[in-house]
C-alpha cells in the first residue's frame, strides 16, 4: 500500500461520520413520532416492572381469590349436596375458569417448573381415569398421569357433565354408591388448585425482584422468557387449543370433543374471548384490574419503530389484528362445540384470523425485540 | 508493504522470520483447543450432535456418517490434534488430523454453520502445507536439523491474504442499502443491549446505529491494509481489539471476536516477533527458538505444486462469494449463494414455518409439530433457508411414508421477516416440497421479494 492510498483512506475516515450524520438527518423525519418518549419506551426495566406489579401479581392474587371462593362453594356443596349449592359451586367454577384465561399466558419464571396449565386445564378430561381414582380412593394428583383427571375440565365434568339434570347430578353426590368417594375427589380437586396457585404466588413474591432486574434480551432474560411464554401460549393453547384443534383446521375433520369446557358448551366461546382479551391487554401493557395503560410489548415495539410496507407501525398492525379476531370470535353465532361442525366456514375464517397473528408475533415482534424463539443458548453469526 | 508484493513472484521467496508463522500456529492451535473444551463443557456436543433426531447435511455430503456417542471421540481427536498442532508435535500429522476432525464436525449439521468455523477450516487447510513447525515447536526440539529461522515470505502472506479476504469481503457485503441507508439490522440489535452500563443509553439512538454500521463497513474494508502498513499497524491493531471486543459484548457470537483478534497477530512484523522470541530464549533457554540464518526451502517439485494449489485455492476464494450474481432473486431473501461468502452479522431474518403432510389417496391432512423432528435451533434455521426447507420436507416424507402413507405430499406455509420489514409469505404453499430438488439453480417456488435492496 502506498502512502497516497493511505492518505486517501484517512480522508475517507473523516468523511464517514459526516456522511452518517447527514444520512441520519435525512432519515430523521419518520423517527420523530417516537423520539419524545424514546428513553421511557425503550426501558425494559419499566416494562418488566409494569408487567410484574400491574398484571402478574394482581392476576395471581385474583386467581387465588377465585379459587378460594370455589373451594368454599365446593366444600359447602359437599357438606350438604343440593341443587342450590350445586349452582353456587358451578358459578364459582365458571368465574374462576374465566379468570384463568388471563393467567394462562404467564407460564414462565416459577411457573416454568410448576406449570399451572397442566394441572388446571388439561382437556379433554379422561373420565375413565377420574372414575377409577374415585373408586380406588388412592391417587396422587401431583402425578403426571393424573393431569387429565383434574383441574377445570374435571370439575366441568363433575359439576355439569355427570348427569343430564341438576337432580341427577346431585344424586351422584348423595344416593350414588360412590357418593362419598366422589365428594372427597371433588374437594381434593379444588384443594389441589388452591395449593398450586398458592405455590406460584409464594414463589413470585421472591421472584419479582429477579424478574424486574433481568433487563437483558438473551435467552434467559425476563424479556425473552415473557415473550416466549406469551407467543407459545397464543400459538399452541389459544389458537390451536381453543379453536384449531376442535375445528380440525389442520386435519379437515372437526373434533368437538376437544372443545374447552365441553360439558358447558355455552361457556367455551366466552373462555376463548376472555383469552383473546387477556392476550390483547397483556400485549398493550394494561393493568390486570386497574385498567391503567402501562408499558407493554406494544409500547416497546412502537419505540423500536418497525413498520409495514404502507408505513403503519407494526405495533398497531398487531393491535388491529387482535381486535379483528376478538370481535369475530365474540360475534360467532354458535357455541364452539356445535359450531365446529355447523358453522364450519365461519370457524375456519376465525381460525385464519387467529393464525394470521402468529407470524406477526413469532416473526415480526420477536425479531424486532432482538430476542429469538429458542431456548438454546448458542452462538450466532 | 505493497499489494504488488503479492504478485511479484521473485519476492515470494524472500526470507521471512519463521517465528511469525510459528507464533500464529501456537495461538491458533491453543485457541481451537479452547474452543473444543468450551463446546464440551457447555454440553453442546450432546445438544447439537447427539440429541437431534435429524441433521441437515451440506450439498454433496449426505454420506457423512453420524457417530452418536462416538462424536465425543471425534471431539477428543480434534482437541488432542489441536494441542499437538499448537506445540508443534508431529506437525503435519496433527495438522491433517485437526483439519479432518474439525471439518468432519462442521459437516455433521449445517444448522451450526458459522462463518468463523468455515474460516478455521480454510486456515487449517492452508496450514497443512506450510512450514509452521520449523521454529518454536517440539518437532524442532526432537530433530534440531528442522530448526530454521527463515521461511519463504509467501507462506506468511498466504495467511494474511486469507484474513484479508475475510475482512474485505465482509466489508463489501455491507455495501448495501439496508446496512448503510437504513442502518439495519443494527438498528434492531443495538437497542436490545441498552441495559449495558455506560454505553447502554446511547444504543437507543438511531444515529449510533448509523455510526456503527458505517464504521463497521469502513473498518472491514480497510483494516487489512492498515494492518499491513507499518506506520498504521499499532493503531489498526488497537482498532481490531476494540472492534471485536465491542462485538463480543453486543452480540452472541462466541469465539469469533477472539479468533479475529488473535489471528491478526499474523500481520505483525515477522522481524519483531523474531526479536521477541529471541529475548524469550534469553530468559528460558530451553525454548526451541530457531537461531542462526538457515532458511526453510521446499523441494522444487513440492514448491510448485503447493503454490499451484494455493493459487487455485485463492482464486476460488475470490470468486465464490460472487456466485450469487449468477442467480436471480434477492440474495438476502433466497440465500442462494449466501454461505461461504463472509456475510457476517449482516441481517436480521426470522421465520415461521408450518408444514402439513397430505395423503393424496385418502385426502387426510396432518399438521406437523416441528419440535417432534427438529431442535429449536434447527427449526430456526429451517424456517428461513430454502435448502433447509427442502431437506425437512424430505425428512417428513420419509417419516410419513414409514407411517403408512404411500406418497406423502408436503406443503409449507412459511413467513419470513427480514431487517425489520413486515413478514411475508416465503414459499408457494401449493408446491409439494417433497418433489422439489435442491440444485444449484434458482428455486422457483420461493416467492419473489417485492422490496429491493440496493448494492452488492
Amino acid at each position: 500500500m502506498t502512502k497516497n492510498k493511505v492518505m486517501m483512506n484517512m480522508k475517507m475516515l473523516l468523511l464517514i461520520p459526516v456522511a452518517a450524520i447527514l444520512t441520519t438527518i435525512g432519515c430523521k423525519k419518520d423517527d420523530n413520532n417516537n423520539n419524545n418518549n424514546n428513553n421511557i419506551s425503550f426501558d425494559r426495566g419499566a416494562l418488566l416492572t409494569n408487567y410484574a406489579d400491574n398484571y402478574i401479581l394482581p392476576a395471581y392474587e385474583d386467581m387465588s381469590t377465585k379459587l378460594t371462593e370455589l373451594k368454599t362453594k365446593i366444600d359447602a356443596f359437599v357438606a350438604s349436596p343440593d341443587v342450590t349449592k350445586l349452582t353456587a359451586a358451578r358459578s364459582a367454577w365458571q368465574t374462576a375458569y374465566i379468570t384463568w384465561q388471563a393467567v394462562d399466558l404467564l407460564e414462565f419464571g416459577p411457573e416454568a417448573s410448576i406449570s399451572l396449565r397442566s394441572y388446571f386445564n388439561t382437556y379433554p378430561v379422561t373420565i375413565s381415569k377420574l372414575d377409577a381414582n374415585i373408586s380406588s380412593g388412592s391417587y396422587d394428583l401431583e402425578q403426571f398421569g393424573n393431569k387429565d383427571a383434574q383441574g377445570f375440565p374435571a370439575l366441568d365434568y363433575m359439576l355439569n357433565g355427570i348427569g343430564s339434570t341438576d337432580d341427577i347430578i346431585v344424586g351422584y353426590y348423595t344416593t350414588d354408591a360412590q357418593a362419598t368417594g366422589r365428594k372427597q375427589y371433588l374437594q381434593e380437586l379444588a384443594a389441589k388448585m388452591l395449593s398450586k396457585i398458592t405455590e406460584v404466588k409464594t414463589a413470585w413474591s421472591t421472584y419479582r425482584s429477579t424478574y424486574i432486574s433481568s433487563t437483558g434480551t438473551d435467552a434467559g432474560s425476563s424479556m425473552s422468557l415473557t415473550t416466549n411464554a406469551f407467543v407459545l401460549y397464543y400459538e399452541r393453547y389459544l389458537r390451536s387449543g381453543k379453536i384449531g384443534l376442535p375445528a380440525g383446521a389442520m386435519t379437515g375433520v372437526a373434533a368437538p370433543t376437544l372443545t374447552e369446557a365441553y360439558y358447558t358448551p355455552a361457556l367455551s366461546k366466552e373462555l376463548a374471548v376472555a383469552a383473546m382479551n387477556a392476550v390483547k391487554n397483556f400485549y398493550n401493557g394494561m393493568g390486570y384490574s386497574n385498567n391503567i395503560d402501562g408499558m407493554g410489548f406494544h409500547d416497546y415495539l412502537t419505540a423500536i419503530g418497525t413498520k409495514d410496507e404502507t408505513g403503519k407501525a407494526m405495533a398497531t398492525v398487531i393491535s388491529e389484528n387482535f381486535t379483528t379476531a376478538t370481535s369475530s370470535l365474540a360475534t360467532f353465532p354458535a357455541t364452539i362445540k356445535t359450531g365446529v361442525t355447523n358453522n364450519r366456514p365461519q370457524i375456519l375464517e376465525i381460525y385464519q384470523q387467529l393464525q394470521s397473528i402468529v407470524p406477526l408475533l413469532k416473526v415480526d415482534m420477536v425479531s424486532a425485540f432482538g430476542i429469538s424463539i429458542t431456548y438454546t443458548d448458542n452462538d450466532g453469526d | 508493504m505493497n499489494i504488488n508484493r503479492f504478485l511479484n513472484i521473485k519476492s515470494l521467496e524472500q526470507p521471512a522470520h519463521s517465528a511469525a508463522l510459528a507464533v500464529f500456529r501456537l495461538i491458533f492451535g491453543f485457541m481451537l483447543l479452547g474452543g473444543v473444551v468450551r463446546f464440551w463443557l457447555k454440553g453442546w456436543i450432546e445438544e447439537l450432535y447427539i440429541q437431534p433426531k435429524h441433521f441437515f447435511h451440506y450439498y454433496g455430503f449426505e454420506w457423512i456418517p453420524h457417530l452418536g456417542n462416538g462424536t465425543y471421540i471425534l471431539f477428543l481427536i480434534c482437541g488432542i490434534s489441536a494441542f499437538c498442532f499448537a506445540i508443534g508435535l508431529f506437525y503435519r500429522l496433527s495438522a491433517v488430523l485437526l483439519f479432518l476432525s474439525f471439518t468432519y464436525i462442521e459437516l455433521l449439521d449445517k444448522t451450526n454453520y458459522l462463518n468463523h468455523y468455515y474460516f478455521v477450516t480454510l486456515v487449517l487447510l492452508l496450514m497443512i502445507g506450510l512450514p509452521a513447525h520449523v521454529n518454536l515447536s517440539v518437532d524442532s526440539m526432537l530433530k534440531p536439523t528442522l530448526q530454521k529461522r527463515f521461511i519463504p515470505a509467501w507462506t506468511v502472506w498466504s495467511i494474511q491474504l486469507m484474513l484479508g479476504i475475510v475482512y474485505f469481503y465482509a466489508g463489501l457485503a455491507k455495501l448495501n442499502s439496508d446496512w448503510l441507508v437504513e442502518a439495519m439490522p443494527l438498528r434492531l440489535w443495538l437497542p436490545a443491549k441498552n441495559d449495558l452500563p455506560i454505553l447502554g443509553p446511547l444504543l437507543n439512538e438511531v444515529w449510533v446505529a448509523y455510526l456503527f454500521s458505517w464504521f463497521g463497513a469502513f473498518y472491514d474494508l480497510t483494516v487489512p491494509y492498515f494492518l499491513l502498513y507499518r506506520p498504521t499497524r499499532p493503531y489498526a491493531f488497537v482498532a481490531v481489539v476494540v472492534f471485536h471486543v465491542a462485538t463480543s459484548v453486543l452480540f452472541p457470537i462466541g469465539l469469533f471476536p477472539y479468533i479475529m483478534i488473535l489471528s491478526a497477530v499474523i500481520f505483525f512484523d515477522d522481524k519483531d516477533i523474531d526479536t521477541i522470541a529471541m529475548k524469550c530464549k534469553n530468559y528460558f533457554t530451553i525454548l526451541p527458538v530457531s537461531t542462526g540464518s538457515d532458511m526453510f526451502t521446499f523441494a522444487p517439485k513440492w514448491r510448485s505444486s503447493l503454490l499451484s494449489i494455493f493459487v487455485v485455492f485463492f482464486v476460488i476464494q475470490l470468486l465464490l462469494p460472487w456466485r450469487y450474481l449468477l442467480l436471480p432473486g434477492e440474495l438476502f431473501w433466497t440465500e442462494e449463494g449466501y454461505r461461504f461468502s463472509w456475510r457476517v452479522m449482516l441481517m436480521e431474518k426470522t421465520g415461521y414455518a408450518q408444514f402439513v403432510v397430505k395423503d393424496a389417496e385418502t385426502g387426510k391432512t396432518i399438521g406437523v409439530n416441528n419440535n417432534e423432528f427438529l431442535t429449536r435451533n434447527q427449526e430456526k434455521m429451517m424456517a428461513t433457508q430454502p435448502d433447509f426447507l427442502l431437506q425437512y420436507a424430505q425428512i417428513l416424507y420419509t417419516h410419513y411414508q414409514k407411517m403408512g402413507i404411500k406418497d406423502p405430499q408436503v406443503y409449507a406455509t412459511v413467513y419470513v421477516g427480514m431487517n425489520g420489514r413486515r413478514s411475508r409469505l416465503y414459499v408457494d404453499s401449493t408446491v409439494n416440497l417433497a418433489k422439489e430438488k435442491d440444485l444449484f439453480r434458482h428455486k422457483t417456488w420461493i416467492i419473489d421479494y417485492k422490496d429491493k435492496i440496493y448494492g452488492l
